[in-house]
């Protein structure tokens, strides 16, 4: 299994990218997740590496201990993330944001020839970027190749269920519209009493949030 | 013209973007910046939509001529801004200080990042003393230290209405952490709120021929005797001063009664609240004051918080060491309250760091 | 066990060196060790880096060495050299401090004649801030600053270093442009820029080419095929201004 998450800056890519991760490792499979954030690394995998790879990951990317002393960004690429491709078991890309979208995959040695590869979109309704159906649309059309999407709305805090259907609902018409399946709902775990998993047809995926730790 | 916000709704923002948005919502003309981090998603953003409202940006060469840019603009009447942090904001000192010379509505937003020198691109609150006081001048400036994302929205918008409106240089003072956060705030047209966006207008590149219809414009920020430049900067501190009671903002609370009143500004204010709800469940009459304008100063207001609750104690507490305690030590002298104080240089503050230091000082 | 071939001026406790994969400042540096190591002038070089990428190099040779601001490392090398004319100043920098916030600093260095010797890495961004747009992006290329590639009508055209410095200085100069593509190129050329330094003859300047896939969004071939089928077109390769040798070396 190996799947790529893409999107606009802040839109859940790492988020996503462990709870896959996880997912598959708790499935008692190997997991390599891939650190491709390079644009910058603040919100990145760096700072809850060390507990990820407690809980049974690889995790390829530098952890904040490992770019102390760098100076200035850092924002480099581990040698070992261009080949990550070569390992065994399932790998999961959390690809940064940029003007060049899916493009970062060219940084990854093999993935242009995998077809294993599947590039998926993570799109919240709540960013202003892709607030709407027309933007929504017109993002994805930049983005390069998009295999699938994720539906990931929320508000941070303040999501509610409502929030998560109004934007679940517009990435569905969009995903329709453009021919592109939907892999699952995102929806953290403390809705898991007010939400109807059978409200879309669309499969729920329950997901805890790592990324509030991750600030720099 | 297509409209930035048409609808007003709650939407998930970093920092940074939410600059870019507030900017053009705010009907902002043209941007000039220079890459530096932790800002440089301002431009990424602003770089991204401005074509698709008719707005502007250019690259500099420099922070230097950034800041000159944007004064350039503002005299030719646009609406225009930079952003910047650290090295990049010590640099721009020298524009921001012929906009102060010359009332120039500039606008700029620092994202403060840890110093001295190149520190760190991260997070910190050590360019107090430069963004209020910088330059060769008197800081005549207009300073609003944000705590949240909405408040990075409100005062974006209210940051170029009040330099247009009192023709000062008007800063939004953030920092690294609250450049990349992100969090829910409600975007909005500000004319839809009924905050009226101040009109621009041009210094030079006026209407009207000259001898006939107008006199020429002969903007100047150097004089040839010691007593002309006096009059010029009497004349600027007589203004600022003047204007200086409507501009100014401040939040307290819990106040009243307190026996220890925590002084922070920006993000740690954010500490400073949580530490304050916890001391008070405690039993511990803690308060909370913060400055929203760290220029002007609420020294007043601050005065008579302390007036009225007898504290007994004044702890700041800042991100850099010290700037913060003695630019409210110059505007309270004469108050003798014991003050105590964490300096936690170029790191984030939490409450539990708050609570801490009150506890070992009451 | 094989052990690789390292100039003896490399520091090793900080190998293998920060610079991503595919990155062109390693060659450069390596280039650059090598030719210390032949002209052996370890002990009394003073390596000045800039801030960037560049600034990686910090404490990237066994030679005595100082980390500047962005755009400042020329004047920080000048002060150095004017103080102690004994000892070989290397500036490295990249695009954005040689050609943008340091250029009135490049300027004048060379109209004056410093007797000093710049490196400017040119890989048409600035990389360590996330890739934006340098003096050097090529005309229609994306960078995190020019979203919709770069337009010289609003931007202007990439800068061309060696051909305005090989008209702003005088006798004595040395200017050149190199790339990573040619290795034994660039070691000439660095190796002039420091033995024109060495002789005292005047102000010595390399750009090289190079490349940066992070950024660039590059794979190896796609990361090769700009650096010779963009780049190099634009940016032509040679010495443009030597002591060493009438009419130059294309």
């Amino acid at each position: 299994m190996i799947e790529a998450y893409v999107g606009e800056y802040a839109s859940g890519k790492s988020e996503m990218a462990i709870n896959r991760a996880l997912e598959l490792k708790s499935e008692g499979r190997q997991v390599t997740l891939v650190d491709l954030d390079t644009v910058e690394p603040f919100y990145t995998l760096r700072p809850i590496k060390e507990r990820l790879e407690q809980e049974g990951l690889d995790v390829i990317g530098l952890s904040s201990s490992d770019s102390f002393g760098l100076g200035e960004t850092g924002a480099m690429l581990v040698p070992a993330a261009r080949w990550a491709l070569r390992r065994a078991g399932d790998i999961i890309l959390d690809i940064g944001y940029g003007v060049y979208g899916a493009r970062t995959l060219n940084l990854v040695e093999g993935a242009e020839t995998s077809d294993e590869l599947r590039v998926i979109a993570v799109i919240n309704y709540s960013r202003p970027m892709t607030g709407s159906k027309s933007r929504i649309i017109e993002y994805i059309n930049e983005l390069g190749r998009v295999d699938a999407l994720v539906a990931n709305t929320h508000l941070g805090d303040e999501t509610t269920p409502e929030i998560i259907e109004k934007g679940t609902r517009v990435i569905l018409e969009c995903a329709d519209e453009l021919g592109i399946p939907v892999d699952y709902i995102a929806v953290e775990n403390r809705f898991a009493k007010e939400w109807n998993p059978d409200l879309f047809s669309v499969p729920v995926k329950w997901i805890t949030r790592y990324m509030p730790a991750a600030i720099w | 013209m297509l409209k930035v916000v048409d609808e007003t709704k709650k939407a998930f923002l970093t920092g940074n973007e939410t600059i870019a948005w507030a900017a053009l919502a705010a009907g902002a003309d043209i941007m000039f910046g220079y890459p530096i981090t932790p800002q440089n998603e301002v431009m990424h953003y602003w770089t991204r939509l401005a074509p698709r409202y008719g707005r502007e940006f250019l690259q500099t060469e420099d922070e230097i001529s950034a800041g000159f840019t944007v004064c350039g603009a503002v005299q030719a009447g646009k609406k225009a801004f930079t952003a910047t942090a650290g090295p990049g904001n010590v640099l721009m000192q020298e524009p921001f200080g012929m906009a102060e010379a010359m009332r120039l509505p500039l606008f700029a937003i620092i994202q403060q990042r840890g110093g001295p020198s190149s520190g760190t691109v991260i997070y910190s609150q050590q360019e107090v003393a430069l963004t209020t006081y910088g330059g060769n001048g008197e800081g005549y400036r207009i300073v609003y230290s944000s705590a949240s994302h909405q408040e990075i929205y409100d005062y974006t918008i209210k940051g170029f209405n009040m330099a247009w409106k009192y023709r000062w240089p008007t800063f939004l003072l953030g920092d690294g952490y609250q450049a990349k956060m992100r969090e829910p705030l409600e975007m909005y047209d500000p004319e839809e709120k009924g905050i009226k966006i101040e009109p621009t207008y041009p210094l030079v590149g006026l209407p009207g021929k000259i001898g006939e219809d107008r006199e020429p414009q002969h903007l100047c920020n150097i004089y040839s005797l010691e007593e002309e430049l006096y009059d010029v900067v009497m004349k600027l501190s007589a203004e600022y001063e003047s204007i200086a009671p409507e501009i100014i903002e401040w939040q307290e609370h819990h106040c009243e009664d307190a026996d220890i009143i925590i002084l922070t500004h920006g993000i740690v204010s954010r500490a400073a609240d949580d530490a304050v709800k916890a001391l008070r469940a405690q039993g511990i009459k803690a308060g909370y004051f913060r400055p929203i304008t760290l220029r002007p100063y609420p020294a007043q207001q601050l005065r008579d918080a302390i007036a009225k609750s007898g504290a007994k104690t004044l702890l700041v507490a800042e991100s850099s060491y010290g700037q913060f305690e003695r630019l409210t030590k110059q505007e309270i002298y004469g108050e003798t309250i014991k003050m105590e104080h964490l300096y936690m240089p170029g790191v984030g503050i939490i409450d539990y760091d708050i609570i801490s230091k009150v506890k070992s000082v009451l | 066990m094989i052990t690789p071939a390292v100039p003896k001026s490399w520091y090793l406790p900080t190998k293998p060196h920060k610079f991503c994969p595919g990155c062109g400042h390693g060659i450069v540096l390596k280039a650059l060790g090598e030719v210390i190591d032949e002209l052996e002038i370890q002990d009394q070089t003073i390596f000045g880096c800039d801030i960037g990428c560049s600034l990686l190099s910090w404490d990237f040779f066994a030679c005595d060495s100082t980390q500047t601001h962005h755009g400042r490392t020329i004047p920080v090398m000048v002060g150095i050299k004017r103080s102690r004319p004994e000892l070989i100043t290397i500036g490295y920098m990249g695009d954005g401090g040689g050609y943008s916030i340091g250029s009135q600093h490049l300027l004048n260095s060379a109209v004056r004649n410093e007797k000093v010797t710049l490196i400017l890495v040119n890989n048409t961004n600035y990389g360590m801030t996330g890739g934006q747009m340098a003096p050097t992006t090529l005309p229609g290329q994306k960078t995190e600053t020019s979203p919709y590639g770069r337009d010289p009508e609003t931007t202007g055209y990439p800068t061309k270093g060696p051909e305005f410095l090989a008209e702003v200085t005088s006798e004595g100069a040395y200017v050149a442009r190199a790339t990573v593509s040619k290795y034994k190129q660039l070691k000439r050329f660095l190796k002039n820029a420091l033995r024109n330094q060495i002789e005292g003859n005047g102000f010595s300047f390399v750009e090289v080419l190079s490349t940066c896939p992070t950024n660039w969004r590059t794979n190896a071939q796609q990361t090769w095929h700009f650096l010779e089928d963009e780049m190099e077109p634009y940016f032509p390769v040679g010495e443009l201004k030597s002591p060493f040798s009438k009419g130059g070396d294309k």
